[in-house]
């Protein structure tokens, strides 16, 4: 049925269509039409968050939880409302997330003229976005809306961007819902026998191959093809730090991280293996070290959507272009069941006693196991950027799919908090940990207000070591222990988190550590636990920037009871 | 001291008329961060309006890049939204 509707209320109507419950935004003057229009569609949750980054970070944190399938909406004015989002919208572009955002703009009249609140947000986020636009009338906006948000599931996922002129909200048009529902599009994938064949070929070989896994397992949702190729082939699994959580740690396959904070042995086994069948990653500097002295002895198969990823870092000897899910399973197919027994042996061989981070009472690896077991692995962890990541990344045991939720390729500190609300809101009734440093959670606390007011029951660690603790850890390393600016002081936490009517604690032993978890997961509602560590924790080993795998800094072995 | 000189590729785009895609090419070539030269805007089949045949506009320039950069840029143009062709050829193949 055509109806005559505002372009305001054009795009609730849109979003709906999509399949849209929650959008994360905040309002001002040009995006005033829209959020007039909002109350009529009670059906469109709104989370107000205190600042527009984190309403893209929110919308990004409900895209991944979703697993890529639904599109994470955050709406904002023009002008800083508009830029507030762009470190979101960057940091969901980098990880290949389906974000819409949708941004007020001054009237087209105004346009060009450094009107109040104006930016060219179209021309500042061309390079972060798959696809934006500027809508010109209000007779194309529901078409472009379907458009976006097609654009942004199709392939290889990512944000989108529509900003709409104030007057262009206000615009009436006829109107006609859409026939069906614009979803994911069905991941195609081109015929392949011959690539299929000879990575099967070279599997048969190999006497020393590994599967390395990232984000596009999780993305497509590959756990179940993935378990069955290895477990075919008995290869190793590596999970790269947006693979984790795509194969279970405890599987006896399973290795650990790669790259620059990886295992040894992990990056000692990438050094000696004879192939390596990666699907669903990008061969980022990060897992690669110095590309030139990466995998020497190793043949490459690349199984990736983008082929523009393919041969980007990492020459390959076979590259395949497809969904991880649809080409993984035709790779199941055609490989013949083997073992790597001796391999396996060989890479045990490699691993080293594990170090703790430090020897102090409070170690990283005693507060993880601690939330792990009183959850019993029945939570979502979602984390910042920094060494408390690589610690969870390295520590956490996780056996479910798609429960590890960082930001990987921009490396967002402040991203926890708020992304932890939109995986709350996408999986309601679940337990999520947002895991942060005593810097990025500074960066974006002013979400605890949020959840105060839309009943957003978040569990909130911060690792507070009184330092920028990775910064630090290089200017250890790296920059002759001169620690320039990275001492970082911190507010009472528990008495903020009083402030904001919300329940916290501050652990500063190993004693307290498990009773105040369970009492911090018992809350109704949102929870805050600060974990006094010490300075000095470092992340190891670590290989030194640019350099090679086989070059790793490990720490000095635990001390054994003998010693 | 110097090695063999990068060899010059051109690289013909054929995209939407429209800015806001020509703008988007833009932005991919520049991010390469590679050496542009020769940069040509034109309507394939000048329709005597302005407009180009079936709204379409290409743009060409040579980059001084090695083979496997400048398939790199060809792969990442193709994905540019309102891109709808892409060539890239070695200068030895088209100047004589």
């Amino acid at each position: 049925m055509t109806e005559v509707l505002t372009g305001s209320q054009i795009l609730c109507r849109e979003l709906l269509a999509a399949g849209v419950d929650v959008i994360f935004g905040y309002p001002g003057g040009a995006i005033m039409p829209f959020y007039h229009a909002l109350p009529e569609y009670p059906q469109l949750r709104h989370i107000l968050t205190r600042h527009e980054q984190a309403a893209a970070h929110a919308a990004d944190g409900f895209a991944r939880a979703s697993g890529g399938e639904r599109v994470g909406v955050c709406v904002a004015t023009s002008g800083p409302g508009a830029t507030n989002l762009v470190t979101g919208l960057a940091t969901a572009h980098m990880d290949s997330s389906p974000v819409l955002a949708i941004t007020g703009q001054v009237g087209r009249p105004m346009i060009g003229r450094d009107a109040f609140q104006e930016t060219d947000i179209i021309g500042i986020t061309l390079p972060i976005t798959k696809y934006n636009h500027l809508v010109q009338d209000v007779s194309e906006l529901a078409d472009r809306v379907r458009e976006a948000i097609g654009i942004a599931l199709d392939g290889r996922p990512g944000p989108v961007l529509l900003d709409v002129p104030k007057d262009v909200q206000n615009q009436r048009a006829a109107y006609t819902p859409p026939a069906s529902r614009p979803a994911r599009g069905e991941p195609s994938t081109p015929p392949l026998d011959q690539a299929i064949r000879e990575a099967a070929q070279l599997i048969a070989k190999a006497e020393r191959p590994l599967i390395m896994i990232g984000h596009g397992v999780i993305l497509s949702s590959a756990y179940g093809e993935v378990k069955a190729l290895a477990e075919k082939t008995g290869i190793p699994v590596i999970t790269t730090l947006l693979g984790i959580s795509a194969f279970p740690e405890s599987h006896p396959l399973h290795l650990g991280m790669p790259g620059m904070h990886g295992e040894v042995h992990v990056n000692r086994a990438i050094q000696q293996a004879d192939l390596i069948v990666g699907i669903g990653l990008r061969f980022d500097d990060r897992v690669t070290g110095n590309t030139a002295a990466f995998a020497p002895r190793a043949k490459i198969i690349h199984i990736e959507l983008d082929r523009s990823e393919i041969g980007k870092n990492i020459p390959v000897a076979v590259g395949i272009v497809g969904d991880a899910k649809l080409v993984t399973a035709r790779l199941v197919a055609a490989v013949k069941p083997r073992r790597a027994e001796p391999w396996i042996a060989e890479i045990k061989g490699f691993v080293r006693p594990r170090a703790e981070s430090f020897s102090g009472d409070l170690s990283p690896e005693a507060i993880l196991a601690a939330i792990h077991e009183t959850t019993g692995g029945q939570c979502t962890i979602v984390t910042d950027v920094g060494q408390h990541q690589m610690w969870v990344a390295k520590h956490y045991p996780y056996q479910r799919a798609n429960t590890h939720i960082t930001s990987g390729g921009l490396g967002t500190m402040g991203f926890a908090v708020p992304a932890a609300m939109g995986v709350h809101l996408a999986r309601p009734g679940e337990l999520v940990w947002a895991i942060s440093g005593d810097g990025g959670f500074q960066m974006n606390m002013a979400e605890m207000a949020t959840m105060i007011q839309e009943g957003l029951s978040v569990k909130m660690a911060i690792f507070n070591n009184g330092y920028l603790g990775m910064v630090r850890q290089w200017q250890q390393f790296f920059h002759e222990k001169r620690y320039s600016c990275t001492p970082i002081w911190s507010p009472d936490y528990v008495k903020l988190a009083e402030a904001y009517g919300i329940a916290g604690w501050r652990v500063e032993n190993r004693a307290q550590l498990e009773d105040v978890v369970e009492r911090a997961n018992a809350e109704r509602g949102p929870a805050l636990v600060e974990f006094v560590i010490a300075q000095e924790a470092n992340v190891y080993p670590m290989i030194p920037p640019g350099g090679s795998l086989s070059e790793p800094i490990e720490a000095r072995p635990a001390p054994t009871p003998a010693d | 001291m110097s090695g063999a000189p990068t060899p010059s590729h051109l690289v013909v785009v054929l995209l939407d008329d429209d800015l806001l895609a020509f703008n988007r090419v833009i932005g991919v070539v520049r991010r390469r961060n590679l050496p542009v030269s020769g940069i040509r805007v034109d309507n394939p089949s000048p329709m005597g309006n302005g407009r180009s045949a079936g709204g379409m506009l290409r743009f060409s320039f040579y980059i001084q890049a090695d083979e496997g950069h400048a398939e790199r840029l060809r792969l990442q143009l193709e994905k540019a939204h309102g891109v709808n062709s892409v060539e890239v050829s070695n200068t030895s193949e088209v100047v004589s």
